[in-house]
């Protein structure tokens, strides 16, 4: 069993550092804004917390909240402006920010080690640690959802205009989701640099933020649970499929569309579990008019 | 004696006798020594390195096996591929480690992944034999237990512009390199650094990315400068596209093409086309080496891969057929007896020569400068 | 100047195959709502297509960019058929699609790898393939001039049909208004399956073009594109067809003056940070409207 967990200890671990990404996503899209910014904000979180430990005396600890802060304020900044846009428009600016981001990583060789990114790092991150941080969010996000604060994120969602006529500020709420989402984005990132010992640019493009998007989506949006689940298969899949070599990412491909085919809802959606609230005839098909 | 001693005495043998005769069997069961072959064999041009050292060490790893020289030793290859990802490599370095309990590691592919994960293999003390990791300072970088038969770009490259500079008479020179690799930005530096020794005013530098096909803008910006030699440092999938577009765009047939040793591969003609023609590299293998080891390994390697092999399938054989060595030298399993005994390995005869480590556990071999002539690649004529 | 001249047509022949790419990109998002990101592999299934007819049954380029085109639009309409309509049709939330294309396009890699491998490939040397046209110190290969008429003949024939044709005009209605377009009888089912085949036709041909013009074809070359493909999006406008094909041509042309003039590593950099000012500052994009223009 030890020995098992040891051989397997990496993907474990990153199981719980993509929840915690998916996490990010789930709680964006819990207000009804498609995010493609997980990327930069997780690299954001990285890179700053790498150079504290690498360069400054900073403990793990102080260096991971370091990180977590300076996503959250990367989130604030770039919230802002983008939050105004409309919903498929934001997510193109999220999507161009992480483009940036990476791009500015690629090339910043005297900060960001440049194309080959940072290494060395020590590793310091541990399994109990995430397990930790992941327990401590689920938890906080469920005390948010069921709270007040969760209500009204609830009604954002939906629609903006009766939200607005009840007299919530839309723009504030989600601004302030944002930023919550982007310092969890932050202490993802944080973590699982110090998980490998090393990172470069390309761990935080478009295709970073894509796969955190995976993992909430096919996990099932209506529950927390949903991104934990979808990140656990994501991740292991490959690992298990790994006797086959030839056809292992013609069959992962496969199950995870078949996934999405037969379980349209999300595969929390398999027990009847965790349907997002009030769905009703807001959940119509794709059409242009459903989901401005 | 008295009666009952005697038949004690008489049972003691017996017993001694048969539990001898019980454990012989065991004794000469086979030990199985696990080796971890992490060879790229999907995702661009580390695939071309990978796939032609993955046959070559299966070649050598079935040839030792079947010779029984190892005597009780059986060797088991685990193969994984890392699709060219350097966090893959981690995974599988990991896997090899704690679950299937390799002895040795043969590989990675790429010197990037190897800068990822070699350092788990160092920490637990698992010799890794690499093959074509040629980035400069890898060995002493990563640590004792890291090897490379491969020899690094700074043992190669300063002789070979030393000797193209002046054959050629060249008086400028532009360099193109990838900057998203280990490799070859290593033999960025070491480029720069040889042909700022031997004077030369480098007139353009240009740089592209992992991947990237077109370079005409890179290529146009270097010709407007006028440079009689052209240094890539480029995987082969990426060399060979920046040496056919340059043709095409015109670029003169009497400006030098200098490459790095990634840039050899069996398919560099058919991808380079035109282009490939002329184009300088220096390598510790060719074909026509005269050596009775080598034209033994390529007859066998043709015969059961139906293609020649090239300079990876070279690094590839070496690498396996010296790791053999050093298990048959150490009679077991265990890592560090094994590195132990590849620490020792002078002079064997390898594919390349007369092969061993020196002090920085890089290869002992002489790099020889080749030049590709109708779709092969043959001694250079220094002259 | 000759440099600035040789490094313009380098960008427009560049620019014309992600307009091709892009304008299918916008017209499936524009018509349908659906931002497909198995475009970009759907792509790279038509220059291998348009490869292996070259390559294996010998045929000229012609029959096999247009062939490649009907298998590209096949690929795309067989996506519409099993996973895109019936995701719609069990209420999935869009980014359920939009996941769904991401696995459709993983799938498509996948299996263009098995069958073919990971290397890249050459288009076979064809007599015409390597002339070149000097003027001056420019020079203008036959290659670029081919793939230059072919975006400009494959975006004139397009325009026709949506401006001038019945199915057009149902396309149109169907982007304006959905509803509107059941209401006056459009056949939805069947205009959708045509769109996916349009766009899915519109990224094969740029995938022949683009393994044409850098003699090229790998399995991973659609991923790149992709990106390409949502930036000339957003210049031009989600939804605005020729908005994309000029934003296409803008990208290319800005890609390739940054790598000269700047320096190779921003190239990206550039790009993206002006789609960042755009959306900023006018998000409907150069020229979308308000109200997000359609068609």
């Amino acid at each position: 069993m030890i020995e098992w967990l040891q051989s397997y200890e990496n993907v474990i671990a990153l199981v719980f550092v993509n929840s915690i990404l998916g996490i990010g996503v789930y709680l964006m899209l819990s207000v009804n804004r498609f995010s493609l910014a997980t990327g930069g904000l997780v690299g954001m979180g990285a890179y700053v917390s790498t150079l504290a430990t690498l360069h400054t005396g900073l403990p793990f600890a102080a260096a991971v909240a370091l990180g977590t802060l300076a996503a959250a304020l990367v989130a604030l900044l770039l919230g802002t402006p983008v939050l105004r846009l409309e919903g498929d428009y934001f997510a193109l600016g999220t999507l161009a920010f992480t483009e940036v981001f990476r791009v500015i990583a690629f090339n910043w060789d005297s900060v960001t080690g440049g194309a080959l990114g940072l290494d060395a790092i020590p590793v310091r991150t541990t399994l109990p640690q995430l397990a930790g941080v992941l327990a401590a969010l689920v938890i906080a996000v469920l005390a948010l959802r069921g709270g007040r604060l969760g209500r009204i994120m609830e009604a954002t969602r939906l629609d903006d205009m009766p939200a607005q006529s009840l007299g919530i500020d839309v723009a504030r709420v989600r601004l302030a989701v944002f930023v919550f989402s982007g310092a969890v984005c932050g202490l993802g990132g944080a973590l699982a640099a110090h998980m490998n010992s090393f990172i470069g640019p390309n761990d935080f493009g478009l295709q970073r933020s894509l796969d955190a998007v995976a993992y909430a989506v096919l996990g099932g949006l209506g529950h927390v649970a949903g991104a934990i689940a979808g990140a656990t298969v994501f991740t292991v899949l490959p690992e298990v499929l790994r006797f086959s070599a030839q056809a292992r990412e013609i069959l992962m491909a496969l199950i995870l569309l078949l996934a999405i085919v037969f379980l349209p809802r999300g595969m929390l959606s398999v027990g009847g579990l965790a349907a997002p609230r009030g769905r009703g005839r807001a959940a119509r098909p794709a059409t242009a008019e459903a989901s401005r | 004696m008295l009666p009952i001693k005697k038949h004690l005495l008489a049972l003691g043998v017996l017993g001694l006798a048969i539990s001898t005769v019980l454990t012989i069997p065991a004794a000469a069961a086979a030990e199985v020594v696990k080796i971890g072959l992490v060879q790229t064999t999907t995702g661009g041009s580390a695939a071309l390195y990978g796939i032609e050292q993955k046959n070559a060490i299966q070649l050598v790893v079935d040839e030792a096996n079947a010779s029984g020289k190892l005597g009780d030793l059986k060797l088991e290859l685990i193969h994984y591929d890392d699709g060219a990802d350097r966090n893959q490599t981690v995974n599988i370095f990991q896997r090899l480690i704690a679950q299937d309990k390799v002895s040795a590691i043969l590989g990675p592919t790429l010197a990037t992944s190897a800068y990822a994960a070699d350092p788990l293999a160092q920490k637990a003390g698992i010799p890794v034999v690499a093959s074509s990791n040629t980035a400069a300072g890898l060995t002493t970088r990563l640590g004792d237990y890291i090897f490379r038969v491969s020899p690094p770009e700074d043992n190669v490259t300063p002789n070979v512009l030393k000797t193209v500079i002046g054959r050629y008479g060249v008086k400028r020179a532009a360099q193109i390199y990838g900057i998203d690799d280990q490799l070859t930005k290593s033999a960025y530096g070491v480029q720069k650094k040889a042909l700022e020794d031997n004077g030369i005013p480098i007139v353009a530098t240009e740089t592209f990315q992992r991947g990237d096909v077109d370079f005409a803008a890179q290529l146009t910006k270097i010709k407007a400068q006028n440079p009689d030699l052209i240094v890539i440092g480029a995987l082969a999938e990426e060399a060979a596209g920046i040496v056919r577009q340059a043709r095409q765009l015109g670029i003169s047939q009497k400006v030098v093409f200098v490459g790095t040793q990634s840039a050899i591969s069996t398919k560099f003609f058919e991808l380079g086309g035109a282009g490939a023609e002329g184009v300088i590299v220096g390598t510790a293998w060719f074909a026509e080496l005269d050596n009775p080891v080598s034209k033994a390994f390529i007859a066998n390697y043709a015969s059961r891969y139906k293609h020649p092999p090239d300079i990876y399938s070279a690094y590839g054989h070496d690498a396996a057929s010296l790791l053999v060595e050093a298990i048959r030298r150490a009679r077991s399993g265990d890592s560090k007896r094994i590195r132990a005994e590849l620490v020792g390995i002078r002079n064997y005869p390898g594919v390349l020569g007369p092969i061993g480590f020196d002090a920085n556990r890089d290869p002992t071999v002489q790099p020889k400068i080749l030049v590709g002539r109708n779709g092969r690649f043959v001694p250079f004529e220094a002259k | 100047m000759n440099v600035f001249l040789q490094q313009t047509i380098n960008g427009v022949a560049l620019g014309a195959t992600y307009a091709v790419f892009a304008v299918g990109f916008t017209l499936l998002f524009g018509v349908l709502n659906v931002l497909n990101l198995a475009q970009g592999s759907i792509l790279m299934v038509g220059a291998f297509a348009g490869l292996e007819l070259t390559l294996a049954l010998h045929w000229p380029l012609l029959p096999s960019f247009l062939a490649a085109m009907a298998i590209a639009g096949g690929i795309a309409l067989l996506s519409e058929l099993l996973v895109f309509g019936p995701l719609a049709r069990r209420g999935a939330n869009r980014w359920m699609g939009l996941v769904a294309s991401l696995a459709l396009s993983r799938l498509l890699i996948a299996i263009v790898q098995e069958v073919f491998g990971t290397q890249v490939r050459r288009f076979p040397p064809a007599p015409w393939t390597g002339h070149v046209w000097q003027f001056g110190a420019v020079r203008v290969q036959s290659l670029q001039v081919v793939v230059i008429v072919a975006a400009v003949v494959l975006m004139a024939v397009l325009a026709y049909v949506l401006r001038r044709t019945r199915v057009g005009l149902a396309i149109r209605t169907m982007a304006f208004r959905p509803s509107v377009a059941q209401l006056v009888g459009v056949p939805v089912a069947r205009l959708r399956l045509l769109t996916y085949f349009l766009t899915g036709a519109l990224a094969g041909a740029a995938g022949v073009q683009l393994g044409v013009l850098y003699d090229a074809v790998s399995p991973f070359m659609g991923e790149n594109i992709l990106l390409k493909g949502l930036s000339a999006l957003i210049l031009g406008g989600l939804g605005h067809v020729p908005g994309a094909a000029i934003g296409g041509l803008v990208l290319g042309l800005t890609e390739v003056y940054s790598v000269a003039y700047l320096q190779s590593s921003l190239r990206d950099a550039v790009a993206f940070g002006a789609i960042f000012l755009v959306l900023v500052c006018r998000p409907s994009g150069l020229f979308g409207t308000a109200t997000r223009q359609r068609a």
